[in-house]
């Protein structure tokens, strides 16, 4: 030690082996151990064998010799012992020396340090970590979101479809339930109708809708009357069943034609069915329709009288028709109502009804004179009918002109 | 009479990746959950038995460096092989590994290693993508999982390293 005193170089010496827990190696170029010494127990190392190899026993070296270069150092090696030891290679001679030196106390300052170094920086990893999967949740959490009201605004439009259907079906539904109230009202009105009135009437006055025209009123009407000759003795000498199966034949044979010339019948008496047009509803033309009618049932009862002849039933067909102003409407009181017309144009029907011979359709000259375009009529002539003060120009309908 | 060798192993990696803790694992069969640091280099001793012969690896667990350029090349003078360690939770520590084995076998050239991807334990934390891992194998690398804490798969990487040293 160039320019220190040879008393605090030994001190130094000193110091430095008892501080620095100095011991050595020796190897020779066989990699044998030729020598040791120092502190050596402080390294784990006691009870070497010299002449032997020196990695086998202090097993550090494996790997570092022979030395590639000298000096050469490895810092900082801490042993099974726990002693961290820096270790120094020399060439001497023939023989490489390992000095090891402890370096415990500088390891432990270090790794206080380096500790603190790593526990931060892992801290802050962590805290990065943290971070990244936090905005990946806070990134999920805004697409949830993102989704969570796209499915709300489906919501509120499938709600609001919904409601617009709902708003459908209960306006369906009223009108259904308006369209069954008045299909109900019109079925009550019916059966009302149908306790007091033929149910074809029945059926006209509520297709009508309108129940005034059941209301006392004075009309032009055409009247039809009709009935069978010889009826009254056929009935007495016939059995009821043969009376009955006739006026159904003859019933069946003539309303379906009043029906297809929409007369409206007033009612049957027996034999008789009094017929009249033009109301309860109006209709073109009443008294062309009444002749009309009158010729087709003349022509159906003529052959039905063909059969009852072979039954030799004795009958023949009468009918009138006369037209004028009559009063019509509901007559009766509640629980028997019936519709009917009265007035003198219907005593007059009647009566040329009685007056007909079989085959005759007996019309009123006024009458004759507004279907003379429609029927041949021949004048029979001045007729004193029962209950007429004056006596009445009448014709007979021979058939209908050709159309 | 079964020959005895004796190999130098470096353990390499990331700070704070389980190098200790899996030579600690595969020398004592211990596990600590204190994590205490490497200064320098620390030496241990671990007999494998092979089939036919006995290998002592000398184990040389190198302190983790953040700053790979501060590793001491030194400490690896005379390896004859080496084990990569990365932290399977922190993707950063398997970069640093493959920049080592770079370093290494520029300085040394290629020795025997393997890839340790470490605390397999912590599979929730995971991070290491599947298709890097297969990318690696795919070019030659030993690649495995491994857990210090549970020893999973820590005794069979020390025994395939070993065998290849040898080998």
């Amino acid at each position: 030690m160039e320019g220190v005193p040879t008393t605090i170089a030994e001190q130094l010496q000193t110091l430095l082996c008892s501080e620095r827990a100095v011991a050595y190696l020796q190897v020779d170029s066989g990699l044998n151990l030729v020598g040791a010494g120092g502190q050596l127990n402080a390294y784990g190392l006691a009870g070497l064998r010299l002449g032997e190899q020196a990695a086998e026993q202090a097993f550090f070296l494996e790997g570092f010799l022979p030395p590639v270069d000298t000096p050469f150092v490895v810092p900082s090696m801490e042993l099974p012992s726990g002693r961290a030891a820096d270790l120094h290679f020399f060439l001497q001679d023939d023989t490489f020396l390992v000095v090891l030196l402890d370096v415990s106390a500088e390891r432990d300052a270090a790794r206080r340090i380096q500790q603190k170094a790593y526990d931060m920086t892992l801290a802050r990893e962590r805290e990065a970590l943290l971070n990244r999967r936090l905005e990946a949740a806070n990134a999920a959490l805004l697409a949830t979101q993102d989704e969570l009201e796209a499915s709300r605004d489906a919501l509120a439009r499938a709600h609001d479809q919904v409601q617009a259907q709902a708003a459908e079906l209960a306006a369906w539904n009223k009108t259904l339930e308006e369209r069954v109230a008045a299909q109900l009202g019109e079925l009550e009105r019916m059966a009302r109708l149908k306790r007091f009135f033929a149910p074809s009437l029945a059926e006209l006055i509520v297709s009508s809708g309108n129940e005034r025209i059941l209301e006392s009123h004075r009309r032009d009407i055409a009247v039809l009357f009709c009935d069978l000759r010889g009826f009254t003795a056929f009935a007495e000498s016939a059995e009821p069943e043969e009376v009955m199966a006739l006026l159904h034949d003859y019933h069946a044979a003539l309303v379906p034609l009043i029906q297809q010339f929409e007369g409206t019948l007033d009612r049957f008496v027996g034999d008789g069915l009094m017929v009249y047009f033009n109301d309860p509803l109006p209709c073109p033309n009443p008294a062309e329709r009444a002749v009309g009618l009158a010729v087709a049932m003349r022509d159906s009862v003529a052959a039905l009288a063909r059969t009852w002849r072979r039954h030799d039933y004795q009958l023949g067909f009468g009918i009138g028709i006369a037209q004028g102003f009559a009063t019509l409407g509901q007559i009766g009181f509640e629980g028997r109502f019936d519709y009917s017309a009265i007035g003198t144009v219907i005593n007059t029907a009647a009566r040329l009804c009685e007056a007909a011979k079989d085959g005759q359709i007996l019309i009123t000259s006024r009458l004759a004179t507004s279907v003379a375009d429609a029927a041949d009529v021949r004048e029979i002539g001045p007729m004193a009918l029962k209950g007429l003060r004056r006596e009445l120009a009448v014709c007979n309908v021979e058939a209908l002109k050709a159309a | 009479m079964t020959a005895t060798l004796q190999k130098k192993i470096c353990m390499l990696g990331a700070f704070s990746v389980g190098k200790t803790s899996l030579v600690k694992r595969f020398v004592e069969s211990v596990f600590s959950e204190t994590y205490l640091t490497t200064v320098g280099v620390k030496i241990d001793k671990k007999t494998v038995d092979l089939s036919d012969l006995t290998v002592s690896l000398i184990l040389w667990d190198l302190a983790g460096e953040d700053d790979i350029s501060s590793l001491r090349m030194s400490y690896l003078r005379g390896s004859a092989g080496y084990v990569l360690v990365a932290d399977g939770t922190r993707p950063s520590t398997l970069e640093v590994a493959m920049s080592l084995r770079r370093r290494v076998e520029t300085d040394f050239g290629p020795l025997p290693f393997v890839l340790l991807l470490n605390k397999n334990d912590l599979r929730e934390e995971w991070a290491v993508r599947d298709e890097e891992v297969q990318d690696l194998q795919q070019s030659g690398w030993w690649v495995r999982s491994t857990s210090a804490r549970t020893g999973e798969g820590v005794d069979d990487a020390f025994g395939t390293l070993a065998e290849r040293v040898v080998r």
